[in-house]
């Protein structure tokens, strides 16, 4: 369409970022540089994702329309490795908790939203095409803010030594549920085969969902002790 | 935060040169990097004729397309690309269009034109002319319907037909649902081709005995004309002519292989380029034969000079003349034998003469024999047609259309033009036993009028139709044979099998005062892009906005919601 469109997209995407920089106060902690850092954290895991891939699944030449389970199955494992990125970006800082979190999961994502979003926008969304996908992706991006501060936050709950027993099974479960939505999500589709628009629907409750059960268990825990 | 990013990016600058390079050379490469071609549809489209005739100009003067599509339906259509089908198309509709100042006008057609019902294929036959008659400002273009076209039709007209009686909240929907298409085409602007060259072909038979021996000179033309020059494929006009000019090349090379059978004429086979613009194949190739050689064939004893013109149809013949043969002239001979052969051997066939004169002011000469009328050369043309005038000779509805495996009686015959090829080897042989009759002098030596020259084996319709089906299997417009295109060097192939001394002659127009100018950009592909109008954009800019405002709301009260969970689990943590 025209770049007022791309403007209206990239609003539409970054602004909640944005948002939630500067209101969950990391502005005033000098996390800039911090989140940069874990920006950078999210390139050499995702580098080392593709080289594993690259290496070890090779391409598979299935029929079209033959759904992959057991190798979309073990992709999906390898995304195990943005845990340890995660968990590596939050040991290397110090302070609290929720800090660590945000500073972790905003540089997370907005280092995501940089490489893999902004590049289709500026490319799709300038064209004279017009495709609500764009849309979409915008609302996607915002949704994936919020899981992966849902995360960072699984992560590290789940690092913590003082953890108390009754929950290390309940955070192991949405640890499991955080690296395997985006395989759930894909056989959802595949499944029902649901339109664009139910699938973020869908996506957007699921990752709600998750994120409200990690804000149940932080806040339990944290005050707790 | 922005205070902090560019002192950030300030350091990286003064420290290290390279990481320079690595955000700023991407950086770069993104901005300069083109609008991608990703089209919701992309399809072929023809342009309308553009040519210039003698200075006048003709067809559409424009190649360049880049606007929204639009039905008829619609109120506006100024600067609008209107589409059309085929079965609705109507001139009062294109002249609307073209006063409403539409920005171009796409005519859809069916992709199986044989199903098109009769009356629409004559209607259209009989606008044809009359779109090229004037010059069109706006591009016109034709296009092949397929699914993907059919559906843009329809969403256009939707959104078109709908916009007239709607409240100001229902266009505002129906703006945020409804699909525009962006029309355009890729090519640039038509201009004109320098140095267009038009081939015509020329063959002999030698007659045998004496120097001085008459002439029968064979005429046509082998070009199409329509609409638009790429679906033009002209089967009647002129696919008959050059499979009958064929066949009888080969019948009387046949015949003047033996000693007994060589007659005393000459026969001399012209098959002329560019005839439907006003014959200028055979224009160049009369001043080149007559006034700038020595020794022509056509410079001494023409008995006369045959042409032609759309013969695969229809249960009549008609003669054309300019002047009617005097008693005691070859062409009186040929007219008497044509008669005589038609009425003892195919009554069923009606025979006449038409009487024209050439009238030197109109703009085109009618028929071909009028090139040789104005040299003064004995000459007419044998058409089916009654008259110049019929659509028929220049329409993108003249197609073959039957499928080679139904051709001989099984399937639907075509509503528009076309070639029956069992009354285009009719006609074959009538002119062939004529011929034959004029050259062996057969009624002077008392020969019955059902004598049969040529038995029924040797007008062969499968070499008929299979150099018809040739012939029409690609667009045959001047502007698209040049001298190395593989029509002419086919036809040329096919005259040097028969004949000898077989010629090309070539016509070029002149540099200063052309007579006939071509414009290139015929063919084109067209994109059409799913758009949205502005108002849309500043609609989902005010959507984004409220949502960005809801979310700021959301995320400055989450310490709400942070405490709201707290306050529920404090009774579990008591417990614990």
């Amino acid at each position: 369409m025209t770049l007022f469109h791309f403007g209206n997209c990239i609003a539409l995407a970054y602004f909640p970022y944005f948002i939630t920089y500067k209101c969950s106060g990391l502005s005033e902690y000098n996390a800039f540089w911090r989140c940069v850092q874990a920006g950078a954290t999210y390139l050499f895991v995702q580098l080392c994702k593709m080289l594993f891939l690259a290496t070890f699944f090779p391409t598979w030449e299935g029929g079209a329309g033959v759904y992959d389970f057991v190798g979309e199955f073990m992709k999906a494992t390898v995304d195990l490795a943005d845990l340890l990125g995660l968990h590596l970006v939050m040991s290397r800082n110090a302070g609290k908790g929720e800090y660590k979190i945000m500073v972790a999961a905003m540089g997370w994502a907005t280092a995501e939203l940089v490489m893999s979003r902004c590049l289709p926008l500026w490319v799709g969304a300038r064209g004279i095409e017009f495709d609500w996908k764009y849309v979409q992706m915008s609302f996607d991006s915002n949704i994936s803010l919020v899981h992966y501060i849902a995360m960072a936050a699984v992560v590290w709950m789940f690092t913590r030594y003082d953890l108390p027993k009754s929950f290390r099974l309940p955070v192991t479960v949405l640890l499991a549920l955080c690296v395997y939505k985006a395989f759930l999500m894909e056989l959802f589709v595949h499944v029902f085969l649901l339109g664009s628009w139910t699938v973020l629907l869908v996506k957007a409750v699921l990752t709600g969902a998750i994120s409200l059960c990690s804000l149940f268990l932080f806040v339990t825990l944290v005050h707790s002790n | 935060m922005f205070e902090e990013a560019s002192e950030v990016f300030e350091n990286m600058f003064k420290s290290s040169f390279p990481l320079t390079f690595i955000v700023f050379i991407p950086a770069v490469l993104i901005l300069v990097s083109p609008l991608p071609a990703e089209a919701a549809h992309e399809f072929t489209v023809y342009r309308m004729q553009q040519y210039d005739l003698q200075g006048q100009p003709y067809g559409t003067r424009n190649a360049i397309l880049n606007t929204e599509a639009r039905t008829m339906e619609a109120e506006v259509l100024s600067r609008r690309c209107v589409i059309m089908r085929l079965a609705d198309f109507s001139y009062d509709k294109y002249q609307k269009a073209l006063r409403q100042s539409a920005g171009a006008v796409v005519i859809t057609l069916p992709k199986n034109m044989s199903a098109v019902p009769q009356d629409i294929v004559q209607q259209f036959m009989e606008l044809e002319p009359e779109m090229l008659a004037t010059e069109t400002i706006v591009p016109v273009y034709f296009a092949v319907e397929d699914d993907e076209l059919m559906s843009i039709y329809t969403q256009t007209q939707t959104s078109s037909s709908s916009q007239g009686s709607l409240s100001a909240a229902e266009v505002l929907l129906h703006t945020a649902t409804a699909n525009g298409f962006q029309m355009v085409t890729s090519g640039a602007q038509s201009k004109a081709v320098s140095d267009w060259t038009i081939t015509s072909l020329e063959g002999r038979l030698a007659g045998a005995g004496g120097e001085d021996l008459p002439t029968i000179v064979l005429v046509a033309h082998y070009d199409s004309f329509g609409v638009a020059p790429w679906l033009s494929y002209g089967a009647d006009s002129n696919g008959s002519g050059v499979s009958m000019l064929l066949e009888l090349a080969r019948l009387f090379s046949k015949l003047y292989t033996y000693k007994r059978t060589h007659a005393g004429y000459n026969l001399l086979f012209f098959l002329s380029g560019g005839g439907k613009f006003n014959y200028q194949g055979t224009k160049r190739w009369l001043e080149e034969n007559l006034d700038h050689t020595d020794s022509s064939l056509l410079q001494d004893n023409v008995a006369f000079v045959l042409c032609l013109d759309t013969l695969g149809n229809g249960d009549s013949l008609h003669l054309h003349v300019s002047k009617p043969p005097k008693e005691g002239t070859p062409q009186y001979t040929l007219l008497k034998e044509l008669e005589t052969v038609i009425s003892s051997q195919f009554p069923d066939t009606k025979f006449s003469m038409v009487h024209k004169k050439i009238n030197l002011a109109d703009d085109v000469l009618a028929w071909e024999h009028e090139r040789f009328g104005i040299r003064r050369l004995p000459a007419f043309t044998l058409s089916h047609l009654p008259s110049h005038r019929l659509a028929q000779r220049s329409s993108i509805m003249d197609v073959r259309s039957v499928s080679p495996f139904s051709r001989h009686g099984a399937g639907e015959p075509p509503a528009g033009p076309h070639v029956d090829v069992s009354k285009l080897s009719r006609n074959t042989k009538v002119v062939a036993e004529a011929l034959a009759r004029v050259i062996y002098n057969l009624t002077e030596k008392g020969g019955p009028g059902d004598l049969q020259i040529f038995t029924e084996q040797m007008v062969q319709e499968e070499q008929l139709s299979a150099v018809v089906d040739w012939l029409t299997a690609q667009p045959r417009a001047a502007q698209l044979l040049d001298k190395d295109s593989s029509v002419v060097s086919t036809l040329e192939y096919h005259l040097t099998r028969y004949l000898k001394d077989v010629k090309r002659h070539y016509v070029k127009a002149d540099k200063r005062d052309p007579e006939f100018v071509f414009y290139d950009q015929l063919k084109q592909t067209m994109n059409a892009y799913r758009v949205k109008p502005a108002i849309f954009d500043l609609l989902l800019a005010v959507c984004i906005a409220s949502y960005l405002g809801l979310m700021y709301f959301t995320i400055q009260n989450f310490g709400l919601l942070y405490a709201f969970v707290r306050k529920i689990t404090q009774p579990k943590t008591k417990a614990h």
